[in-house]
């Protein structure tokens, strides 16, 4: 065996092959519906790409046609990236837990929800309904920048789905989310934000809920189905 | 490789959010790079100007998907033009492939392919590990990469059958793994 060199495991020649391109139309999906569930997979198959990347980068640049740029500007469509990545989430794994939880609400949802902004309201105050896929409201929120105070109200009829907390994630502008804590079903949650995450509460940026085992997402970002979201905005 | 320092790569999120100026800084700093890559697979200059119009367009819907931690903007941004050109190529159906067997050899011998690995120091490591596997694995692997030859069609073109094609091509890329990484 010792003229085959080194051995690599299937899996691996896979991610490899997959990189390199040689994979045929049917293996090439499979391969990239594999990344995606798979993240072992996805980092082999990126770390194969940046070892065949130097060939790429050996191909000497030439200038596309001014005028192209204008033509790709025209044909954007609207981007609203960070939400699509949520909703993506919320159908993906979803969702027995965020769909039932959109019916309880709607079997109890009491008229209008409590934010009702004063008139002439200063401009550091920004509100955000979160709503499911089916624009269902589950939660509201209200931010006053100068007191760097959030609150967020579930309404989520208290006792639902005792098995699951909600845990709230804020999406500033890099696309990351910070946890921000837990709202329990019909309570409201009021927290300082903490001075480092200030400046990314701003208009625009997007408030989540995400539905996980008791205790929280032990990663970065929700594990489990994401029942809400949505953006704060100045009314 | 995630340590290097990518100053692409703050324009990633920026994208993601909706922001346009970043994307025409990223075309600004990337199109001719990427323009060159789709002209390598395709030849044609309409034909890439098409795909690289259609690069960009998948970068702005994708960018959201983007992890610096795995892969650098450039590396990203290549894989995404090299995909898109390779999809164009087989869409324009088999006659492409139908080449005769020797252009695989010739190609890879001219001083025009070689050219084409020199250049970033990163290409170094890369153009040795190649150079020290045999010719007819190199330049099989070479030929996947530029021109995006299935494992069927580069069997058709050497005359090979599909299970030694693919023997060559695994084996290849295992011994490129264990001299890159010494």
């Amino acid at each position: 065996m010792s003229d085959l060199g080194p051995e690599i495991s299937d899996d691996e020649a896979l991610a490899a092959e997959h990189a390199l391109g040689v994979l045929g139309a049917g293996e090439r999906a499979e391969a990239e519906a594999r990344m995606a569930r798979d993240p072992a997979f996805a980092a082999e198959v990126e770390a194969w790409r940046e070892r065949l990347a130097p060939m790429a980068a050996g191909i000497a640049p030439v200038s596309p046609p001014a005028g192209l740029w204008q033509s790709i500007e025209r044909s954007l469509p609207a981007n609203d990236n960070a939400v699509r990545f949520w909703r993506r989430a919320t159908f993906g794994s979803l969702g027995v837990a965020a769909a039932s939880l959109a019916v309880a609400v709607a079997l109890a949802l009491q008229p209008s929800p409590v934010v009702t902004p004063a008139a002439n309201q200063p401009a550091q105050f920004l509100n955000a309904r979160l709503d499911t896929t089916s624009a269902q409201p589950l939660f509201v929120a209200a931010y006053d920048a100068d007191q760097r105070m959030l609150l967020v109200t579930s309404l989520v009829p208290p006792g639902t789905d005792p098995a699951h907390v909600h845990q709230l994630w804020l999406i500033p502008s890099d696309g990351k989310p910070r946890s921000l804590g837990m709202v329990e079903p019909g309570k409201t949650l009021a927290m300082k934000m903490p001075g480092e995450m200030a400046p990314m509460v701003t208009s625009g940026v997007a408030l989540a809920v995400s539905v996980e085992a008791p205790g929280g997402s032990k990663g970065p970002g929700p594990t489990g189905p994401v029942a809400a979201i949505g953006k704060l905005a100045q009314i | 490789m995630a340590a290097r320092i990518d100053p692409l790569a703050a324009l990633m999120p920026k994208i993601a959010a909706g922001d346009r100026g970043a994307l025409r800084q990223l075309y600004q700093a990337t199109s001719g790079k990427l323009f060159g890559v789709c002209l390598r697979i395709l030849v044609d200059r309409q034909e890439a100007e098409d795909v690289l119009q259609e690069v960009y367009l998948t970068i702005w819907r994708r960018a959201d998907r983007f992890d610096g931690a795995r892969a650098g903007v450039m590396t990203w941004t290549s894989t995404i033009a090299r995909n898109r050109a390779i999809d164009r190529l087989r869409a324009g159906g088999t006659a492409r492939f139908a080449e005769p067997v020797e252009r695989l050899e010739i190609a890879d011998d001219t001083p025009g392919a070689e050219a084409l690995l020199q250049g970033a120091q990163e290409n170094e490591a890369l153009r040795r590990c190649l150079s020290e596997l045999d010719e007819r694995t190199s330049s099989a692997i070479r030929t996947a990469f530029f021109e995006g030859v299935t494992y069927e069609a580069l069997a058709e073109r050497i005359g090979a059958p599909l299970g030694t094609v693919k023997s060559w091509i695994r084996r290849g890329l295992a011994r490129l793994k264990g001299c890159l990484e010494q």
